[in-house]
C-alpha cells in the first residue's frame, strides 16, 4: 500500500510540482486543495496520511486549516511549505501541529527526506 | 498562446497561472485607484505576490523572483501596518510598472527567449517607497519590536528546579546538526524541541534565543543545536525519536550517568561546553534513508502511476491546447457531414429499413449532441477583453489629462474563441476613440454643466445567436453635418441626401480615408481609422451601427455571431448548384405569381407582397447558372432581411434546413459578391454560403 498525500497549494504550479516530485519518490497523490476551507473538506473525505501544506492562501490560509484537520484527528502528519524567512509563520504552523516545514524554493532530495522521516 | 510544440507542462502552467496573477493584480490596483480603498484586498495582493515569488524561484527566474520578492515586502508593511495616509496613485503606478514588467519578462519565456529584463530600477523604487513609508509609521517598527519581545516562548522550559524534580527518569544531552542549506536552522530547532516536547521535559537549550536572533542560525550551522532533557524512554527509542526529524544529519546523544548507573556511557562529561562536542560522546549518525526497501523501489513508480488516474480525475479543470481543440471542431464538422453521408445514403433510396432508421436518428441526436459540447467548450467569456479596457481607460486619462470612469457590463456574455480573437482589437479602438475625440476637456464639460469625469460604458449582451457589444461615451457626440459635408466633399454619398438615415450618415465614418479628426493624438487619429474596426468586424460576419446625439454622447455597437465555424442553414438550389442561407437572414419563404413581379425604369425588378415592393434578385441570373426554372411562379421567393433592408432571391427550390460547417472559399476563387463560404452538405455535394449583408449592399 503505497502512502497517501494530500498537496494542499494554492497555485496549480505548486501542486503538479509537488505531486511530480512526490510521486516520482513512490508515494500517491490522493488528492490536491487550493485553499483550506478546500483542505478540510478534501481531509475528511480521502483521509491521507501526510498533508503537504501552504501558508499564504485564500478563503481560509494554511495555519487555520492545520488546527481545523488536527482537531479532526490529532494523528495526522502535516508539512509546512513555506518562503524562505518567513520564520514567525512557520513557528505558527508547527504550534498548530505541522511536523515540520520545506521551504520554497524547495530542493528535491530534503523534500523527499522530510517526507521519509515523517512518515516512517 | 503557448506554443503548442513545447513539452514542458509546468512551464506552461507556470506561465499560465503567473499571467492570471497578473491580471488579477492590475484589476486590484485599478480598482485601488478608484475606491483608494487597499485594505480589501491586501491579503490578496500579498498572496499573489508571495506566489509568483515562489514560483518563479522555483522556475529560476531570478529578476521576476527578486521584483516580486521586493515587492512583497512592500505589501508585508502595508498589509500590517494599513498607514492611514500614504501617496496611493504613487503606490499604483509602481505596483503597474512591476505588472508590465513581469509581463514583458512573461511573454519572453513564452517565446522562448531569456527573460533578461533590467528590474533594479523597480527594486530601488520600491525600496524608497518603503523607506519612505517606514519613515512616516516609525511608530510601527517599534511596536512590533516590543510585540516580539513579549511573546517569550518559553513552554519548552521547564525550570531547573523543576526539572531536577521531575519524575522522569532518564537524562540525555543531545547535539543535533542539521543539513547543510536546510535554511531557517533558528525554526529547525524550534520544530525539534515542540516535537521533544511531547516525550521529554526540556531542561536547557543553546542557543536559547532562536526566535529573534539570527546570527544563532550560523552558530547552529557550525556547532550544532544542543539541548538536555529528561525522559521516560529508553535511549534506544530517544534515537529512534530523532530519527523521525526531518533533516537531522548527524546526532549526537548521551545519556547521562547518575539515576541510571547500569547504562552508563563511556567518557561522559556533565559539563557544558556550547560549541564544543564532547569528543567522547556517542555519536549516532543519522544518514538519510532513502529507500529503506530497495527491492520495492522497482514497482511503486508503475504502481503510482496508475493509481494517479483515479487520484486526477478529481480534478474539475483541465489545461487544454487551443489547436487540440481546433482540430476537434473540425473534426467534428467532418463527422456531422460522415453522418449525414451515410444515414442519407443514395443506395438507401427507396428501402424500408425501419430499424436502421431507429439507429440512425439515434446516431444523430449523439452527434448533433457532441456538436453542442465541443462548441461550448471553446466559448469564453468576454472578461479577458473587458479587463483590458480598464487598464487602458486608466492610462489613457492620464496621458490626456481626462478624468475617466469605465463602466463595464454583461463581461461574462460568452462567444467563441476565435471571435474574442478577432474583436479585441477594434473594441480597443472604439474606447481609443471615445477617450480621445468622443469625451470633452474637463473645462469643456464644466462649461457644459455636464460632470467632471467622462462616463464610458462597455456592454455586452446576447440577442439571438448573435452578441451585441456596445460602446457608449457620455461626450460631445458626432457632428452629423459636418460629417455630411465631408462624405459630399470626399463623394461618398449613394443616394439623395434627404434620403439617408442617421444611422446611414453616421456610418461614413467607417469608410477609408474617412476622419473628422484633424489632429493627430498619440492614441487615435493616426490615419489607421474606423474603416479597419469595419473590415475586422465583418471579417467575423458581424457588423456595426452607430447612433449619437449631440452633447450627449456616442454609442458604437458592434454584432458579431456567437460562433464563426458552424451555421444553420437553409440549403436552396438553382440548377446543379446549391446555395445556403443563413437561418437569421431569412423572413419566409413564399411563392409568388408572374403578376406580382414588376420592373423599374432603370431595369430592376421588384416583386410586390402584401403591397410593399421588395427587390428581386434572381439567382441564376446573378451567378450565372443554367436552370430550367426560369418563370418566377416554377420556382420559389425567399426574403432575407440585413438590418433594415430586405429583398427576394429567386431560386429552383428549397432543399432543407441543416447546420453546415462554414469554410473558405478555396484562394484561387477571386472573391465573389455575396458569397461568404462554403459547406459540404450531407449528400457530398458543396453549397455556396450566400453572405446575405454583402449581397443586399450592391
Amino acid at each position: 500500500m503505497l502512502k497517501s498525500v494530500l498537496i494542499v497549494d494554492d497555485a496549480a504550479f505548486m501542486r503538479m510540482m509537488l505531486k511530480n516530485l512526490i510521486e516520482k519518490n513512490g508515494y500517491q497523490v490522493v488528492g490536491e486543495a487550493g485553499n483550506g476551507a478546500e483542505a478540510i473538506e478534501k481531509y475528511q473525505e480521502l483521509r491521507p496520511e501526510l498533508i503537504t501544506m501552504d501558508v499564504t492562501m485564500p478563503e481560509l490560509d494554511g495555519i487555520r486549516a492545520i488546527q481545523e484537520i488536527k482537531k479532526i484527528n490529532s494523528r495526522v502528519k502535516i508539512i509546512v511549505i513555506s518562503a524562505m524567512g518567513r520564520e514567525e509563520v512557520v513557528r505558527e504552523a508547527l504550534l498548530a501541529g505541522a511536523s515540520s516545514f520545506i521551504i520554497k524554493p524547495f530542493d528535491e532530495k530534503k523534500v523527499v527526506t522530510t517526507i521519509e522521516r515523517i512518515l516512517s | 498562446m503557448p506554443k503548442s510544440s513545447r513539452k514542458e507542462p509546468l512551464l506552461d502552467l507556470y506561465i499560465f497561472e503567473t499571467r492570471q496573477m497578473l491580471e488579477e493584480l492590475e484589476q486590484k490596483m485599478l480598482q485601488f485607484e478608484q475606491t483608494s480603498e487597499l485594505e480589501s484586498s491586501i491579503h490578496e495582493i500579498f498572496r499573489i505576490m508571495h506566489t509568483i515569488k515562489s514560483s518563479s524561484a522555483l522556475m529560476k527566474i531570478k529578476n521576476i523572483a527578486n521584483l516580486a520578492h521586493s515587492s512583497e515586502d512592500l505589501f508585508s508593511f502595508l498589509r500590517e501596518v494599513n498607514p492611514r495616509d500614504f501617496d496611493g496613485s504613487g503606490l499604483a503606478d509602481l505596483v503597474l510598472n512591476i505588472v508590465d514588467f513581469m509581463k514583458t519578462e512573461i511573454i519572453k519565456i513564452d517565446n522562448q527567449q531569456k527573460p533578461d529584463g533590467d528590474c533594479n530600477e523597480l527594486i530601488r523604487q520600491i525600496e524608497k517607497s518603503l523607506a519612505g513609508l517606514q519613515q512616516s509609521n516609525p511608530e510601527f517598527t517599534a511596536r512590533k519590536k516590543k510585540a516580539a519581545d513579549s511573546i517569550k516562548y518559553d513552554f519548552f522550559f521547564t525550570e531547573p528546579g523543576k526539572a531536577a524534580a521531575s519524575p522522569k527518569k532518564n537524562r540525555f544531552r543531545a547535539v543535533v546538526f542539521f543539513e547543510k542549506d536546510c535554511q531557517m536552522e533558528n525554526t529547525r530547532a524550534f520544530g525539534t524541541l515542540l516535537e521533544l516536547k511531547e516525550v521529554a521535559e526540556i531542561v536547557h537549550y543553546y542557543p536559547d534565543d532562536i526566535i529573534d536572533n539570527k546570527e544563532n542560525e550560523l552558530l547552529i550551522r557550525n556547532s550544532g543545536f544542543h539541548i538536555t532533557f529528561r525522559s521516560d524512554l529508553s535511549f534506544k527509542k530517544i534515537k529512534k525519536f530523532f530519527g523521525h526529524i526531518p533533516l537531522i544529519e548527524k546526532l549526537q546523544l548521551q545519556q547521562l550517568k547518575k539515576e541510571e548507573p547500569d547504562q552508563a556511557f563511556p567518557g561522559v562529561n556533565f559539563a557544558y561546553h556550547p560549541g564544543e562536542p564532547e569528543q567522547a560522546a556517542t555519536i549516532e549518525s543519522l544518514e538519510p534513508r532513502v529507500h529503506p526497501e530497495p527491492g520495492k523501489d522497482q514497482l511503486i513508480p508503475v504502481e503510482a502511476g496508475k493509481k494517479n488516474v483515479t487520484a486526477s480525475s478529481r480534478q474539475i479543470i483541465i489545461n487544454v491546447n487551443v489547436a487540440k481543440l481546433d482540430l476537434l471542431l473540425d473534426l467534428i464538422g467532418e463527422l456531422v457531414i460522415a453522418e449525414a453521408l451515410v444515414t442519407h445514403n443514395s443506395d438507401l433510396d427507396g428501402l424500408s429499413l425501419d430499424n436502421f432508421d431507429k439507429a440512425a436518428r439515434q446516431l444523430r441526436k449523439i452527434t448533433n449532441e457532441i456538436q453542442d459540447v465541443v462548441m461550448s467548450i471553446r466559448m469564453l467569456p468576454l472578461t479577458i477583453i473587458f479587463r483590458k479596457m480598464n487598464r487602458l481607460v486608466r492610462d489613457m486619462g492620464h496621458t490626456l489629462g481626462k478624468e475617466i470612469r469605465l463602466e463595464t457590463r454583461g463581461e461574462e456574455t460568452e462567444v467563441d474563441k476565435n471571435i474574442i480573437e478577432h474583436i479585441s482589437d477594434p473594441l480597443i479602438h472604439l474606447i481609443r476613440n471615445a477617450i480621445d475625440h468622443g469625451i470633452e476637456p474637463v473645462s469643456e464639460r464644466i462649461a457644459k454643466g455636464k460632470p467632471e469625469y467622462g462616463t464610458i460604458s462597455l456592454e455586452a449582451k446576447e440577442a439571438g445567436g448573435d452578441v451585441r457589444i456596445t460602446v457608449k461615451d457620455d461626450g460631445a457626440g458626432l457632428d452629423k453635418q459636418k460629417i455630411l459635408q465631408l462624405a459630399k466633399q470626399q463623394r461618398l454619398l449613394t443616394k439623395p441626401e434627404h434620403e439617408l438615415t442617421d444611422r446611414e450618415i453616421f456610418s461614413f465614418i467607417l469608410l477609408p480615408g474617412f476622419s473628422t479628426k484633424e489632429t493627430v493624438t498619440e492614441y487615435s487619429g493616426r490615419g489607421v481609422g474606423m474603416d479597419v474596426v469595419k473590415d475586422n468586424i465583418e471579417k467575423i460576419r458581424g457588423n456595426i451601427f452607430i447612433d449619437s446625439v449631440p452633447n450627449e454622447g456616442t454609442a458604437i455597437t458592434i454584432r458579431v455571431p456567437l460562433t464563426l465555424a458552424i451555421i444553420t442553414g437553409m440549403t436552396i438550389s438553382v440548377g446543379y448548384s446549391r446555395y445556403t442561407v443563413p437561418i437569421d437572414a431569412i423572413v419566409e419563404s413564399l411563392k409568388v405569381s408572374g403578376d406580382d413581379v414588376i420592373t423599374g425604369q432603370n431595369g430592376k425588378e421588384a416583386v410586390v407582397i402584401r403591397g410593399k415592393q421588395y427587390p428581386l434578385i434572381r439567382l441564376h441570373r446573378l451567378y450565372n447558372v443554367k436552370t430550367e426554372i426560369t418563370e418566377i411562379n416554377d420556382g420559389i421567393v425567399m426574403m432575407v432581411q440585413n438590418e433594415s433592408k430586405r429583398s427576394c432571391l429567386f431560386a429552383d427550390g428549397i432543399l432543407g434546413e441543416q447546420q453546415v460547417v462554414i469554410k473558405p472559399l478555396p484562394i484561387y476563387i477571386d472573391n465573389i459578391k455575396g458569397i461568404g463560404g462554403c459547406a459540404l452538405l450531407g449528400d457530398g455535394a458543396i453549397s455556396l454560403v450566400l453572405d446575405i449583408e454583402e449581397l443586399l449592399s450592391k
